[in-house]
């Protein structure tokens, strides 16, 4: 689910930022800093909106490094356990399949797959009604609710921009939560069929 | 700002079948101590619990047979290629390195340089027809004592589009016994698993479902490491041949196999077992021969315990130690015993041992004129090479 919340954090920056800039320098830090990251409390950062407050900088001892508190809105995206959500279909295999939904990789089990679904295998595997009239394979659409969530939170280390998380279908990346779904549920399944336009 | 709903499972009275990320699958809840056989191949983190392998084991088996299908391990390293470090090339050798295939489309080449692992692989020559007609009948697994990311490269060059193996590729980090390879990490019945493995030790538990293959030495490494101290196929500028080779034996042994538990079994088909499938069609390739040895093994040696006694059992032939009229050949490693001039008498086969063991390989009786016995002592004693084959 979707969040708009306040956070806080501490800016550092280096002198020769110094100058007329300095406010704008400090968000465009903030936004690489922050944006694509995840904690475990708040979940993914998604997007910041405002800033609310920059506050006086503290200059360090023993080092001209001045840190700045800077109060910011930002979109936050978690999962939580009972929440019902849409995802796409990445892989589809006989112990179930997996579905990700921005940074959240979801996992239903075939225990938690109607009865009436069947894996077939092949070059599409996919989980098909005994009449043909659902499938699910990869990148459908389904509706499912989430009932374990996992965090594998990590602040994002300044250095390795390239290892952020993007928005990312193929789910290629190494998620950052990652929950255990169910379709089994009244108005849960698929609500989009691929093959059809 | 908490959203909280009912879960639909009771969380209480959920057996737990598996988890993944330390979540059960069925229920969600954490569970902390991680009970139940990893099943990483699968999927990361996936551990199944017994009761569910159990389950997907019968469901895979009915889903298999009635695909008429039967499961296929292989092991990679001397069965299906030989890869060398690049540094234990010997400089005969060296002529391979621009000789090697593209990377791009590996699915017509043989030799490849993989310089980021430091290493060269070589495909077994049959290995791509091989793998094509084998995947028809059998749903196919790799299962190699080598460590993860050297099994998936190896199945990128085996299997490009994955089509063969899928995640189907069992490392030694899968494994759940250090030295040893098991059935317990592969998703199907016993009675319906074939393994091709060059090491017969690596499998004491599943002996009857094995097929031993002759071990593929294209690198001088290879050679060196098994204590051959001959030149490999890559220094004499040749190669194992591709349709007289072993996996073209062992792909119509693989064919006639599937044949007879399909097709000419009377029984229930989840009643059948391929194991004993196997078993006789090994016994029907030295049926009607009666072995004697000679020069063989040492006097007070119990006879019935030499392996090659009971490889020529296996394989159909009746064992014996005193000769008489119904003996149809003496297995001797020289010619000047009283049995081997006995059978030049009596005008019997008289055949050194490796027309035993290469007949366990091929399949096949092999014509008895091709393994003569030595008129003098051979160089180098045939029971120390095959003690360090052991």
């Amino acid at each position: 689910m979707f969040f708009h919340i306040v956070l806080e954090r501490n800016m550092q920056l280096h002198p020769r930022h110094f100058g007329r800039n300095l406010r704008e320098h400090i968000i465009s830090k903030l936004m690489k800093d922050v944006e694509g990251t995840c904690s475990g409390r708040h979940g993914f950062v998604v997007a910041i909106t405002s800033v609310e407050n920059i506050g006086k900088g503290l200059i360090r001892d023993g080092t001209g490094f001045v840190t700045f508190p800077v109060k910011y809105q930002c979109v936050v995206f978690r999962p939580f356990k009972g929440e019902i959500l849409e995802a796409v279909v990445s892989m589809v295999n006989k112990m179930g399949f997996f579905a990700e939904a921005g940074p959240v990789q979801i996992f239903v089990s075939n225990h938690l797959i109607p009865d009436d679904m069947e894996f077939q295998s092949g070059d599409m595997p996919n989980y098909t009604t005994s009449d043909g009239s659902v499938k699910i394979q990869k990148d459908s659409e389904v509706r499912l609710k989430i009932i374990g969530t996992r965090v594998d939170a990590t602040e994002i280390d300044k250095n390795i921009s390239q290892s952020r998380p993007k928005w990312d279908p193929a789910g290629s990346h190494p998620s950052r939560f990652f929950c255990i779904g169910t379709i089994k549920d009244d108005f849960l399944g698929v609500i989009n069929d691929p093959t059809t336009i | 700002m908490l959203y909280c709903a009912e879960v639909s499972l009771g969380t209480d009275n959920c057996p737990h079948p598996g988890s993944l990320g330390g979540m059960c699958y069925r229920c969600g809840k954490r569970l902390e101590e991680e009970s139940g056989v990893t099943f990483s191949y699968i999927c990361k983190g996936l551990r199944l619990g017994n009761d569910e392998i159990d389950r997907l084991r019968n469901t895979d088996m009915k889903h298999l047979l009635r695909h008429r299908k039967l499961y296929l391990i292989l092991d990679l390293d001397h069965t299906l290629l030989n890869s060398t470090l690049l540094l234990h090339l010997t400089p005969e050798e060296d002529y391979l390195k621009s000789q090697a295939d593209s990377l791009q489309d590996v699915s017509k080449g043989s030799l490849f340089m993989l310089a980021f692992m430091n290493m060269m692989t070589k495909l077994r020559p049959f290995v791509h027809t091989f793998l094509k007609e084998a995947s028809e009948m059998f749903e196919m697994y790799i299962y190699t004592m080598g460590d993860r990311p050297y099994a998936l490269e190896m199945a990128k060059l085996l299997d490009p589009s994955r089509e063969y193996f899928n995640a189907r590729v069992i490392s030694r980090d899968d494994g759940t016994q250090r030295h040893q390879k098991g059935l317990d990490v592969v998703l199907g019945q016993e009675s319906a698993v074939l393994i091709l493995d060059d090491t017969e030790n690596a499998w004491t538990k599943h002996r009857d479902n094995l097929i031993l293959m002759e071990r593929y030495h294209f690198f001088a490494s290879s050679c060196r490491q098994f204590g051959y101290h001959c030149q490999s196929l890559s220094q004499l500028r040749s190669d194992e041949s591709e349709l007289e080779g072993a996996l073209a034996s062992v792909l119509k042994v693989l064919k006639r196999i599937h044949n007879i538990f399909f097709d000419e079994l009377a029984n229930d088909l989840a009643g059948r077992d391929v194991r004993q499938v196997l078993k006789m069609v090994r016994g029907e390739v030295l049926k009607g021969c009666k072995l004697v040895f000679s020069h063989v093994f040492p006097t007070k040696f119990p006879a019935d315990t030499h392996y090659l006694w009971k490889m020529a059992e296996q394989l159909g032939a009746t064992c014996s130690i005193e000769l008489d009229p119904s003996v149809t050949h003496v297995v001797s490693t020289d010619a000047r015993t009283e049995k081997s001039r006995w059978a030049a008498k009596e005008a019997k086969f008289l055949v050194d041992p490796r027309w035993i063991e290469t007949a366990n390989f091929l399949w096949q009786r092999q014509p008895e004129e091709n393994f003569p016995v030595q008129q003098t002592k051979p160089e180098e004693n045939f029971h120390a090479k095959q003690m360090k084959d052991q």
